[in-house]
């Protein structure tokens, strides 16, 4: 009896978390688990920045200059990066931690009350997509370069983990394979996506993520197509030069109606990462990533862009000057700059001429229109540059156009980021990326 | 005369009514006659008879006698016996004459006592009275050096930083690798409870001038009455006792002042100038910078210069930015104490008033703590207490040391820049290469304030001579209280434009209570039984809220009420249990055979329900030989005896994140833009259990010429089993880490103690000795990768945090590359000792230890009249130390950083041949982490020297005091070592732990201080 009583004293519970078993039980748990992952996918090393930032930093040409002290991007910027990089691990390990969560509420979907389970099991496989194709663009091979069927990608994992064995050491997928599974959850999730969400992810969010897909493929009717679904959707609108970004201070983030998704961060919760590398000193930033003069050079006279820019003991861009803006993942210029340089390439005019979506964007910009018959692939892909500066795509769009960086050829080994080291002795089935030891 | 004839007629009517009941009942004290210090465990025997008992832990006995004729034989080996005729009394105090002090100390043993020479364990111990007024702010700092197989490290040179401790190595791979520490029975919080990566040591609230001795338990035997929290060694702090007699008064005060052990070299601008534009020059010769470079390197170097070209040109300003890290640092202390009290009760009350000044800007530590500890004898078999101390620690903090805003990496400014903006006659601000640490100096505040009580209430009763019931009732109370405010001027730091302000509370209570039986009997002269029995409960709930806010309206609102914008807050809470069951047994045969066993069953909330408790048997034996008829023959031997003890101890200290790690948990932290979500944060581990460790141990004390030489000798093997691991999983599973018990490691070593009177007589010169060697080699871990600190790891076959890396090559006199050795496997399995330049391509090998294969200290201590001379050396050897501000410090040109003087000595020239490579601004030539900045780390310190003198008692008494002693102290005033760094004695503290250690990083080094102080007594 006394025994006992004293026995109970040990049946301690946790204070600030609970039992998983009793996590996951009813439609709102699930619902909350669901928020969970896209909390763990705003991450700093995910869409909270860093996955932006690398792409900026691997793909410079000179437009930019990384001045900071953190070893990890000025291995990126150097494209010396290595095998122990701290913050590209966090990358992988938070992508797979997003994609585990994502998994957990696939597998839940039965909980999750009828009106509500196909934005669930949407939303779920949005994040999960969208992961899967960060990871396969970032630590494998280019869809454009070599055989995707037979280069090595990422570990698909598809099932939640309910426990750690034998099992749990995965080899890499190909990268077809990712692709085709990335493909699939994009467009289930369009399918099963509402039209509007709140801050979260929408039908729209979904079809421009596989425009992004399409184009990495060089799938340009399928690209173009995806991009025209966003754009007659009717939801979004450009808004003014200036006002397309966030010029406020530390103040909590709004959206525009330009933008399709965004990571929201408020003062209470979340880092907008790019503040912290491309903000100057006053504006809670780092001032590490300066603007050079390569890049202003590149405005044409008169081009309102070219004013996104403010000096702090150096220049910097504004486009992540408020502290507590949220992150721009995609928006609607995007996809007029996707659909032109698609249309473009497959020399069709899905959804509109190249020449009108790009003159779209200039004219906003303040800038004349390019006439249909003047326009080259070069004036498109600039447009881009320009457009998009420092929002993530730079690498990435080097490597499907089979571009350079510096002597670089776009197949380099070192525009590929390695399998983080502590990955590979975690788990002796995964093969390293050429170039790594 | 009428009087005592009343007396004396009471006395014989209570001892005839006594003697019809049941004889005389005798009790009292046997005390040392040297200190009067209580004997435990002497041997009472009424002569002739086989009735017997011995003394308790205090010292005290009762006794029935058959009548007033009987006489009492008081014995204790080693000191000479008395015989006492009882007569009329019936309280007997005994005084017996020791000769040999070290072998007759009484032990403090957990729940007990022993005399030395009955211990079949090894305990070391301290007395307190050795280490007080030394200058530190926490014990451990003052037990450096003084005991053996004790390996105690600063991590750096900040007031009230947290400190490891290691016995006999280290026991765990994840799990605390700290010792338990028990206060006057109980277990204390010791475990850093504050926000910040620096870790705060809870332990610099105790004030060790209370400490009446400190004993380590070292062996299984020691140390398995602490079964599952014993494996990492136990630490004993037992408070001073009252003594009856006159009340002593104490007054002590003491001061003086701290300033670094060493300064390193920098450039000065003229040297930065010209080695940072070779280095631009190299790099653009090589095509990675552009050939117009120099002039951004220019206009680079004059906004450095506060935006004037003169200011590095013509050398106008040269500033050592290190100067500025430092401040004045003085230091006070006072200490009153009184005690005293007579049969019945006694006292012992204390205060202490402490206010330091670290060596580094905005550290200080200010300590107010106060004691009463009080006994009351209620009655013959009623004995209650109370000790209580009450202390509160203020502590200026500092960031960690990798923090831009730690005082010391104010050395990465370049040497242009002042420290005061001419144009703005405010300190460097924006324009500076880094943020300008000595900001913080002016515009911050950081303040941990503990409160702590540690309270501790008994009763012991008697109901036989040799029967004991006693219950303890402790509380550890300790809330830690941080306030931070960083100013507007600090913006570049903290992000925060307006204002950052900062604020947290933790409180952990923690509660004890022990009940156990003390036996102790001697059958027939020659047996000697003594024993405890008993069950130990302990619960420890630890709550934390904090609180930061932004946008303040000026530095003069510090608080975060005043803060326009709450940015975030949190509260949280964490909790655990043991519960125990122990026994312990020696027995004793003809004073010669000593035996002891001992158990505890032990229960913890922190395992899964499969294997909760956990069994932790010792057993050890001892035989003195010297007490042997044929050891007559050699009496220049006054001691010599065996030990032996083999037992199992537990660890169960997985931290507090780690309190449920049997379990699979979700956390609700996953909320996003203000919708609330929850998220998986642990895997389920149902057959979580303790880690064991068995150890072995073999042991022989020594005593010559009557003692004047002793020393014990050791050998141990430690192995340890079930390691709790936080073992990496693969990250594809969503989780990065699960806490397995996978693996074991051994620590094997020996140690030696040695002490001897040198001299006797009016000038007496004692020497005493420690030396200890432990070889840590992890068995295995099943092929996990465990890494810390820099490039530290868990490797197999190698002792624990080997530093692996790739291995640096020196110069390729050619073209002024760093190299790197390949180390890769030949096909025939030979390896590949040639050089490359790409980091990438060397294989990381096992570089260096960062364990010391020899710790050791060596007190002198000479006396002459009231003179006293004290010098402790301490020395650590064997151990290697990386730089991780290597590849900003010494980095050839590499960045902006200034760097330390030896860089100059770079390569220029092919043919040149030097360990620095070619200067490459930007050009990482050499600053992949390698074996370049790592060093050999072994040091002699002279750690402590005291010289004091006590004035002559026939001039003190004429002022009407007891007793004068005036006396100059100096810590750390030379160190011995070929490392380059700052100091040798270092663990940048927030890469610390199991498996980051030897690690530097804009460490402070350690403080040498220089103090006077005086002591009266009456």
């Amino acid at each position: 009896m006394l025994l006992t009583a004293c026995d109970s004293q040990l049946d301690l519970k946790p204070v600030d978390t609970i039992d998983a078993s009793a996590a996951v039980s009813t439609s709102g748990d699930v619902e909350g688990l669901l928020v969970g992952a896209y909390d763990s996918m705003s991450d700093i090393d995910l869409y909270g920045g860093n996955l932006l930032r690398n792409a900026e930093l691997l793909g410079d040409n000179g437009e930019i200059f990384w001045d900071g002290t953190f070893v990890e991007p000025d291995e990126i910027f150097r494209k010396a990066v290595l095998v122990n990089n701290a913050s590209l691990a966090n990358t992988w390990l938070d992508a797979y931690r997003t994609i585990n969560i994502a998994n957990t509420v696939l597998a839940n979907l039965e909980v999750v009350t009828e009106a509500n389970r196909a934005r669930v099991e949407g939303e779920a496989k949005f994040v999960r997509g969208a992961m899967y194709f960060e990871l396969v663009r970032n630590f494998a091979k280019a869809w454009t370069d070599g055989n995707p069927a037979n280069n090595a990608g990422v570990p698909l994992v598809l099932t939640p983990t309910s426990e750690i064995n034998n099992d749990s050491r995965v080899s890499r997928a190909t990268v077809a394979a990712v692709y085709t599974q990335v493909i699939s959850d994009l467009t289930d999730a369009e399918s099963k996506l509402p039209a509007t969400n709140g801050i979260f992810a929408t039908k729209w969010a979904a079809a421009g993520m596989l425009s992004r897909v399409y184009m990495m493929q060089e799938r340009y009717a399928d690209a173009a197509n995806a991009a025209t679904r966003v754009i007659d959707s009717g939801r979004f609108s450009l808004v003014p030069s200036e006002e397309v970004f966030d010029l406020r201070t530390n103040q909590s983030g709004i959206t525009t109606p330009e933008d399709i998704f965004s990571i929201h961060i408020t003062d209470q919760d979340g880092i907008n990462e790019l503040n912290t590398f491309f903000g100057g000193t006053s504006f809670g930033g780092r001032g590490d990533i300066l603007i050079e003069d390569a890049h202003i050079e590149m405005y044409e006279p008169g081009d309102k862009r070219a004013e996104l820019f403010y000096e702090d003991n150096g220049l910097y861009t504004v486009k992540f000057r408020n502290q507590y803006g949220n992150v721009k993942i995609m928006r609607l210029a995007e996809m007029y700059l996707t659909r032109a340089e698609a249309n473009f390439r497959n020399n069709s005019a899905i959804g509109a001429t190249p020449a009108e979506d790009i003159n779209r964007i200039r004219t906003r910009a303040g800038l004349a229109p390019i006439a249909a018959t003047s326009l080259t692939i070069a004036d498109i892909m600039k447009e881009r540059r320009l457009e998009l500066a420092f929002e993530g795509h730079l690498i990435h769009d080097i490597k499907r156009t089979r571009g350079t960086v510096g002597s670089l050829p776009y197949t380099s080994p070192k525009l590929i980021f390695p399998i983080p080291r502590r990955e590979i002795d975690a788990n002796p089935n995964l093969t390293q990326n050429e170039g790594y030891l | 005369m009428k009087k005592s004839g009343l007396l004396t007629l009471l006395a014989l009517l209570l001892t005839w009514t006594v003697s019809i009941a049941q004889g005389i009942r005798v009790t009292g004290t046997v005390t040392s006659a040297e200190d009067g210090s209580s004997l435990p465990g002497v041997s009472i025997q009424v002569r002739g008879t086989t009735q017997g008992t011995q003394t308790d832990a205090t010292g005290s006995y009762s006794i029935s006698v058959p009548s007033s004729n009987s006489v009492l034989v008081f014995s204790f080996v080693g000191l000479g016996s008395r015989e006492i005729t009882v007569g009329n009394q019936t309280t007997i105090n005994v005084q017996l004459t020791a000769d040999t002090r070290a072998l007759n100390e009484v032990v403090v043993t957990g729940f007990g006592a022993q005399a030395r020479r009955n211990l079949t364990g090894n305990i070391a111990k301290i007395e307190g009275s050795s280490i007080q007024g030394v200058p530190v702010t926490t014990f451990e700092q003052a037990l450096q050096g003084r005991a053996a197989g004790v390996q105690i490290t600063s991590l750096n040179g900040k007031l009230g930083q947290g400190i490891q401790m290691r016995i006999r190595g280290s026991s765990s791979v994840t799990a605390s690798n700290e010792p338990l520490y028990v206060i006057d029975g109980v277990p204390m919080t010791s475990n850093n409870q504050g926000t910040s990566t620096s870790p705060q040591n809870p332990l610099a609230d105790i004030n060790f001038n209370d400490i009446e001795s400190i004993e380590i338990l070292k062996d299984a035997s020691a140390a398995a009455i602490y079964g599952a929290r014993a494996s990492n060694g136990v630490v004993l702090l037992t408070t001073k006792k009252g003594r009856s007699g006159k009340t002593r008064f104490n007054v002590g005060y003491q001061m003086g002042s701290s300033e670094p052990t060493r300064r390193r070299e920098w450039l000065n601008t003229a040297e930065y100038v010209e080695l940072y534009r070779e280095a631009a020059q190299n790099s653009m010769d090589r095509g990675d910078l552009p050939a117009n470079y120099m002039t951004s390197l220019e206009s680079r170097f004059t906004r450095y210069a506060a935006g004037e070209r003169a200011n590095w040109e013509q050398g106008l300003i040269n500033n050592n930015w290190e100067d500025h890290a430092f401040q004045k640092a003085p230091m006070g202390q006072l200490d009153l104490s009184a005690s005293g009290g007579d049969n019945k009760t006694r006292f012992f009350v204390s205060g202490q008033y402490l206010d330091q000044k670290g060596i580094l800007i905005k550290n200080t530590f200010k300590r107010l703590s106060g004691r009463v500890n009080l006994d009351h004898k209620a009655n013959d078999n009623l004995t209650l207490g109370v000790n209580l101390n009450v202390a509160r620690t203020q502590n200026g903090r500092l960031a960690n040391d990798n923090a831009f805003s730690t005082p010391m990496q104010s050395v990465a400014l370049p040497p242009m820049t002042p420290l005061i903006d001419p144009r703005t006659n405010q300190l460097s601000g924006n324009y500076t290469l880094y943020f300008n640490p000595i900001l913080n100096r002016d515009y911050s505040s950081n303040i941990s304030t503990s409160y702590r009580t540690l309270g501790n209430l008994y009763g012991e009763y008697r109901f036989t001579d040799w029967l004991k019931f006693r219950s303890e009732w402790g509380a550890d109370l300790y809330t830690l209280n941080e306030d931070q405010y960083y100013g507007r001027e600090t913006a570049r730091n903290t992000g925060a434009p307006n204002g950052l302000g900062f604020s947290s509370f933790a409180q952990v209570t923690n509660y004890t209570t022990n009940n156990f039986f003390s036996l102790g009997h001697t059958f027939g002269e020659k047996h000697d039984i003594d024993g405890v029995i008993g069950t130990s409960f302990q619960r420890s709930d630890a709550s934390y809220n904090q609180v930061e806010g932004r946008e303040f309206p000026s530095n003069s609102y510090t608080r975060v009420t005043s803060a326009a914008r709450i940015t975030a807050g949190s509260s949280s809470g964490t909790n655990f249990s043991f519960l125990s069951y122990f026994a312990r047994a020696n027995y004793r045969f003809a004073d010669k055979y000593l035996f002891t066993f001992s158990g505890r069953v032990d229960g913890s909330s922190r395992f899964g329900e499969n294997n909760r408790y956990g069994f932790f048997p010792a057993v050890s034996a001892g035989w003195i030989i010297s007490e042997e008829s044929f050891m007559q023959a050699l009496p220049s031997v006054s001691m010599l005896k065996l030990r032996a003890s083999y037992g199992l101890t537990g660890n169960a200290e997985i931290g507090s994140i780690n309190n449920f790690a049997a379990y699979g948990l979700y956390t609700g932290e996953s909320g996003y833009a203000g919708t609330p979500g929850q998220s998986p944060s642990q895997i389920e581990n149902p057959d979580l259990r303790w880690e064991q460790t068995a150890q072995t141990d073999v042991g022989i004390d020594f005593g010559f010429f009557g003692g004047r030489l002793s020393g014990e000798v050791d050998y141990y093997i430690k192995n340890t089993r079930d390691l709790l691991l936080n073992v990496n999983v693969p990250g594809t599973t969503g989780f990065r880490t699960q806490l397995r018990n996978i693996g074991r490691l051994e620590n094997k070593g020996w140690e030696f103690v040695l002490n001897s009177q040198n001299t006797t007589g009016a000038f007496q010169w004692n020497t005493s000795l420690n030396l200890s060697g432990n070889r840590n080699k992890i068995l295995d871990l099943d092929g996990q990768v465990i890494t810390g600190g820099f490039n530290n790891r868990a490797v197999e076959g190698q002792p624990i945090g080997v530093f692996y890396e790739i291995e640096y090559a020196g110069v390729d006199p050619n073209n002024g590359d760093a190299l790197y050795y390949l180390n890769t496997e030949n096909t025939d399995g030979s390896v590949n000792r040639n050089t490359t330049n790409d980091p990438n391509l060397a294989q990381r090998v096992v570089l260096g230890n960062p364990n010391p294969t020899l710790i050791g200290g060596i007190t002198n201590n000479f006396t002459y009249k009231g003179f006293e001379l004290n010098i402790l050396f301490q020395g650590q050897f064997g151990n290697m130390v990386y730089n991780g501000g290597g590849k900003f410090q010494s980095a050839n040109g590499d960045f902006f950083d200034n760097q330390t003087r030896d860089q100059l000595n770079r390569w220029q020239k092919p043919g040149d041949i030097t360990n620095v490579p070619q200067a490459r601004l930007f050009g990482a030539n050499g600053t992949a982490e390698s074996s370049r900045y790592l060093q050999k780390a072994d040091f002699v310190r002279l750690k402590t020297l005291t010289l004091g003198y006590t004035l002559p008692t026939a001039l003190v008494n004429r002022a009407k005091l007891e007793r004068v002693r005036v006396y100059v102290t100096g810590q750390n005033l030379l160190t011995f070592t070929n490392y380059t760094g700052w100091d040798p004695e270092v663990n940048a503290d927030h890469l610390a732990g199991n498996i980051g250690l030897g690690n530097d990083f804009y460490s402070a080094p350690q403080a040498r201080t220089i103090i006077v102080g005086v002591n009266l007594g009456f």
